[in-house]
């Protein structure tokens, strides 16, 4: 005979403000099944545990249901609680009657009351038919995958690394160093950007532990955690890098012009290339798209000038294959296209830039050779206007988010902008000044007051050409009136915005992303580094816009995470998986075309009744199974079952109201 | 042959003759069959949504329906501020039906709108269901040398979930008009702005400022003459040029003309078709530039950023 | 200084929200309007400081502005505003509720304005047209400004810029039952 205790939680106001849980509690205890009913104001504190384990053994209690929060939140600590009181863990229901009843019927007392009694009825029912069940060990592969070689791959990579476990580090560019190594020198310190992060990426190269993969891609991720496969294309460069020492006699002599992306197309480059002096690995690749060689087989002169024979014009993408355990995914942003923008006259003005142009500008390896210059007119720029929140904040023409890095880089453009051309003034459009971090409001006063910025507060709303200059015009809110400012070059501080192939990526490794495509994690608050699918992880823009500390910061916690995740050789798994009654199983096959991570196989297994004859039925893998429940519900025979979820359960829940 | 409803709105008859009777003539050589509104009423202008809100949806709901009982599909509206009005009436109502319902109710015995009329501005038509390649096989006189400024204000395009028509910020239906005619439409960064209409008579002051700003960025763009498609507009930017020149201390010297004037003149009408003498700033000094090469400034060396991602071979 | 805390309670919000069909609480002040706005300078407050008025919840001043009397519907502010508030219609909601309940400012140009107004809707209501001569002509006298744009008469007359004659609806009638109706229904709500 089943005895159930039920727990009702006031989780302080949550729940009791808008469901009368006494009430739920005398409903509770009509329950034939009801041993034992209380409510307490936070079920899930040291105290209301105890409340359980005691009951537990006071009422020899055979199954529990604690009526609180999702199960997301709490599952755990309940089922701890069962297992301290010697009781299998799963043999707890929890029934939601925070999220599910007193959140979204907050206007009705009454509904919100009835619905949760429902909902413990339901739960009771169910935890009737509990059974003992224990979690599957399964076995870890202890090598991780990063995916992009920005800072935010580069530090992960590192960290996990150090640790002496295995790093496979793909990038998709012909160099790592992402977006950081086009920045000149970064805030609030104003150390330079690629002094700092060269000597990560050459750690990165000669890294025992990391096998670095550039110029390639991720094509495929089957498995689960600890045990993921995944497929990488690696892109043919037409260069053995094996043999190649990257002196660079054939990107002097190639004839072909292509814009150069890492300038922002500010110069060119050549169709064989290394995008920037310091890249790593040093080694060119051939731009497939450009070479003539390769587009129509005339010219060859690469292969020509190289003493060592490494120019390959035959070679193939390659296709390869790594068994990891757990991933981090550093793809990155991109920035905000400002099309939009009409009234500002984007792409009918060359002198409007976007900041990153002028971070490669004042670059002092950039191609104006550390100096802003008008596309114009090649002159150098005395008045210079500096916008904020293009495309950043506005519902209408962009994102409605805050990109978090624009105000400080912008400070910091300010200040560049003095030390590169000292006759020079910068004005600064902003709305907002958002400066919280360390040294940070410190360094946008270094803007203001040694610099001599102007800072006007106020959206701009139009720019147009007047003669040589572009007229700016906003209102300063401070003072309420209308300016204008006779700009030589103006600088958009464009939205950060998630890196364009992050939704075809989330969905190849089975991830959510949210509306603007940057990659969600598991809890905005308390697990910002993980996501809902086990064994992967986000660092870096990839996961929402933010500043280089912030971003290393997250790299070295997703280390963290996967270094946890292979401290053991096994990881324990939930017991919730298909189980097969092959007396019912008729051996149709529909379950194994349903599962989508091929954890059902076939066996053969005698006809039974003493007969020799041999039949075929489903056999569900352990380790792989995830508990989706596909099978269940495509299974014809009603032969297979889902631990904890079982058709007994389920339908015991249904006549229960 | 096209049909097409034809509201002229209570300028035509006046202010705006010479749109009137050029709108007609280029009509004709476009083999269009206009046929008037019978017994069309004021939109109600700026003055009826200033002062109340059922009166300005009601007057322009009754033209509406009246269009409704012709057999053609498309209203054209002359006059700029009529077309906004009639336009947004229809969205209005078109996404309310219960407000529609309710503003109908003034005007039972017209009969009940159904929505099935679409309204363009004379520029919309001009754009969209005659296009600049047939607009450009009518040209017989190219008005080549001519520099013009291709002014829109603030009604045509705007606002845009109402217009659903080009840019409201950057429009260049007009330019390419002009283009088709074989003129050059000069870089004009004011085409949007607001003259001031609708205090044409209530706020001179104001609307010396707003025009005065619009002549100079004409000037400064090079243009010898503004396009509009705006009865507003035009009698704005030509009958206060003078008292703008006088305040500013400057000659525009900008004859405003519409656009149906220059495209009667390049379909081969003569220039007294275009009713020279209604014009405040005379038009023959600017017209006399047809035939003059201009000297392309743009074309001197590419500039250092390619945008493209073409290639080059040295 | 402007006293708040006193109310809780944001009546002229609700009613601005409530005719407008939008929230002026989206508005972050960022001033877009204003420097967009062809006729901010002549105005007592600009579209932004309008917005933050009704968030106070200062309606005897808003009214009193001469702002919504001077906007023109051109309708540049509503297309640039990041928020997506339609800054015209908020500011003809807050003059129909103004005249709803009887609010005129001093201001003399509001005055002019409003009597243009009047005047035109008068000359709709009688012929069912607009009929321009008449109206420049009537707007002079009733603003006591007789020789207002005269220097342009002869010249426009001459011109033929502005007939002399004038057209009526045929069914006149309708027009002014239309005005009737209209008017009953303002009233009714």
């Amino acid at each position: 005979m089943a005895r159930v205790g039920v727990f009702v939680c006031f989780c302080g106001a949550n729940i009791a403000d808008f469901v009368d849980v006494p009430a739920v509690v005398e409903e509770a205890k009509k329950i034939k099944e009801v041993k034992y009913a209380i409510d307490y104001k936070y079920m899930c504190s040291d105290p209301g545990q105890g409340m359980i384990r005691d009951a537990i053994v006071a009422h020899r209690l055979t199954s529990i249901v604690v009526a609180a929060c999702s199960p997301r939140m709490h599952e755990k600590t309940f089922r701890k609680a069962l297992s301290d009181a010697g009781m299998n863990p799963y043999l707890l229901e929890v029934a939601n009657i925070r999220e599910h009843s007193s959140w979204v019927h907050q206007k009705d007392k009454k509904a919100a009351t009835e619905k949760s009694s429902d909902l413990i009825r339901m739960a009771v029912a169910k935890s009737i038919a509990n059974e003992q069940l224990h979690e599957i060990s399964v076995p870890v592969t202890k090598r991780a995958l990063v995916i992009g070689g920005g800072i935010a791959g580069i530090q992960a990579a590192l960290d996990i690394a150090d640790a002496r476990i295995p790093v496979v580090l793909v990038e998709k560019s012909p160099s790592i160093g992402g977006k950081m190594a086009q920045l000149d020198e970064t805030f609030p310190t104003l150390d330079c950007s690629q002094c700092i992060l060269t000597p990560k990426m050459v750690d990165v190269a000669s890294h025992p532990y990391i096998e670095l993969l550039p110029y390639s891609e991720v094509l495929e991720l089957d498995g689960y955690v600890g045990n993921y496969k995944v497929k990488i294309k690696r892109k043919a460069s037409y260069v053995n890098f094996d043999t190649c020492t990257g002196c660079g006699a054939c990107w002097q002599k190639c004839p072909v012009k292509v814009p150069n992306e890492f300038n922002m197309g500010i110069d060119k480059r050549k169709a064989i290339y290394s995008p920037f002096p310091q890249a790593v690995p040093n080694k060119p690749v051939i731009d497939a798209e450009h070479c003539t060689m390769l587009l129509k087989g005339k010219c060859g002169i690469c292969a020509k000038v190289c003493e060592k024979g490494s120019i390959d014009y035959a070679m193939q993408d390659e296709i390869i294959e790594r068994e990891i355990g757990a991933v981090v995914v550093a793809t990155g942003y991109d920035l905000w296209d400002p099309k939009p923008y009409e009234e500002y006259g984007v792409g009918r003005y060359k002198d409007i830039i976007t900041s990153l142009e002028f971070e490669r500008m004042v670059s002092a390896s950039g191609p104006t050779g550390g100096v802003p210059l008008r596309p114009s007119d090649g002159k150098i720029p005395k008045s210079v206007v500096f916008i904020k929140c293009v495309g950043s904040r506005d519902e209408a023409k962009g994102i409605e988010y805050c990109s978090k890095i624009c105000c400080m880089y912008t400070a910091k453009h300010a200040i560049l902008l003095h030390h590169k051309v000292h006759d020079s003034h910068a004005y600064i459009f902003y709305m907002d000044i958002r400066a919280a971090g360390k040294g940070y409001e410190e360094f946008v006063k270094r803007a203001q007051v040694e610099t001599g910025a102007t800072y006007l507060r106020g959206r701009v709303s139009k720019i147009y050409q007047k003669g040589e200059k572009l007229m700016v015009r906003g209102e300063d809110a401070q003072i309420g009136q209308v300016v204008e400012v006779e700009a030589d070059l103006v600088v958009l501080a464009t939205a950060v915005y998630p890196y364009k192939d992050n939704p075809e990526l989330a969905r190849l490794l089975g991830i959510s992303y949210d509306k603007y495509g940057f990659l969600s994690e598991a809890h905005p608050k308390l697990r910002p580094v993980e996501t809902a699918k086990a064994g992967i992880f986000l660092a870096g823009c990839t996961q929402a816009p933010k500043d280089i500390p912030e971003t290393v910061a997250q790299a070295s916690a997703t280390a963290a995470k996967v270094c946890g995740l292979f401290s053991g050789d096994t990881i324990l798994k939930d017991p919730m998986i298909s189980k097969v009654n092959t007396d019912y199983c008729s051996g149709c096959q529909n379950c194994v075309t349903v599962c989508p991570y091929q954890a059902i196989v076939t066996e053969e297994i005698p006809l039974g009744h003493g007969s020799k004859e041999i039949r075929t039925v489903a056999k569900i893998n352990e380790g792989v199974c995830q508990g989706c429940g596909s099978c269940v519900a495509i299974c014809r025979s009603m032969a297979i079952d889902l631990a904890g979820f079982t058709d007994m359960q389920i339908i015991n829940e249904i006549v229960s109201i | 042959m096209t049909k097409l409803t034809y509201f002229p709105g209570c300028s035509a008859h006046g202010t705006s003759e010479e749109f009137d009777s050029t709108l007609k003539l280029v009509m004709k050589s476009l083999d269009v069959e206009m046929e008037e509104l019978p017994d069309w009423n004021c939109c109600g202008a700026t003055s009826a949504h200033v002062m109340t809100e059922n009166l300005a949806l009601a007057l322009p709901l009754r033209n509406l329906v009246l269009a409704e009982k012709l057999d053609n599909k498309t209203m054209g509206i002359a006059c700029a501020s009529c077309y906004s009005r009639m336009k947004s009436t229809k969205v209005e109502m078109d996404n309310h039906p219960e407000l529609a319902k309710k503003i109908n109710s003034t005007i039972v015995e017209e009969g009940e709108y159904k929505g099935d009329v679409d309204v363009k501005s004379m520029l919309q038509f001009f754009y969209e269901d005659i296009g600049t390649e047939t607009i450009a096989g009518k040209v017989t006189y190219p008005l080549k040398g001519l520099k013009i400024a291709c002014y829109y204000g603030c009604l045509l395009t705007r606002p845009k979930n109402i217009t659903q028509f080009d840019s409201p910020e950057y429009p260049m239906s007009m330019d390419n008009i002009v283009e088709a005619l074989g003129a050059t439409a000069t870089p004009f960064d004011f085409k949007t702005e607001c003259c001031g209409a609708s205090f044409s008579i209530s706020d001179t002051e104001i609307v010396l400022s707003l025009s005065g700003t619009i002549l100079e960025m004409a000037k400064e763009s090079g243009a010898h003459l503004i396009a509009v498609a705006c009865p507003l507009c035009q009698s704005n930017l030509d009958m206060r040029q003078p008292d703008i020149a006088k305040k500013r201390g400057k000659k525009f010297d900008l004859p405003v003309l519409y656009i149906t004037q220059l495209m009667a003149l390049a379909f081969g009408y003569p220039l007294k078709d275009l009713k020279p003498s209604k014009h405040i700033i005379p038009i023959e000094q600017a017209l006399s530039h047809i035939g003059e090469e201009i000297a392309t400034p743009e074309v001197k060396k590419k500039p250092k950023k390619a945008v493209e991602a073409e290639s080059e071979v040295e | 200084m402007i006293a708040l805390g006193q109310q809780i309670e944001n009546k002229f919000l609700t009613a601005v929200n409530k005719k407008s069909g939008n929230n002026i609480l989206d508005c972050y002040q960022c001033g877009k309007c204003v420097s967009t706005c062809p006729v901010s300078s002549f105005m007592d407050f600009p579209p932004r400081e309008i917005m933050q008025m009704i968030k106070l919840g200062l309606k005897d001043e808003t009214y009193m502005a001469n702002s919504m009397w001077f906007c023109l519907t051109c309708a540049a502010c509503s297309g640039r505003c990041p928020r997506e508030i339609d800054i015209p219609r908020v500011m003809e909601s807050i003059r129909h509720l103004a005249i709803e309940e009887n609010v005129n400012p001093d201001d003399p140009h509001v005055k002019n304005i409003r009597k243009f107004h009047e005047i035109f809707l008068d000359m709709v209501r009688r012929y069912g047209r607009n009929y321009e001569l008449r109206m420049m002509a009537e707007f002079n006298i009733r603003t006591r400004n007789l020789f207002k744009d005269m220097h342009l008469a002869p010249k426009a007359l001459l011109k033929g810029k502005i007939p002399i004659g004038h057209e009526k609806v045929k069914s006149a009638k309708a027009i002014q039952r239309m005005f009737k109706l209209a008017e009953k229904l303002e009233n009714t709500k």
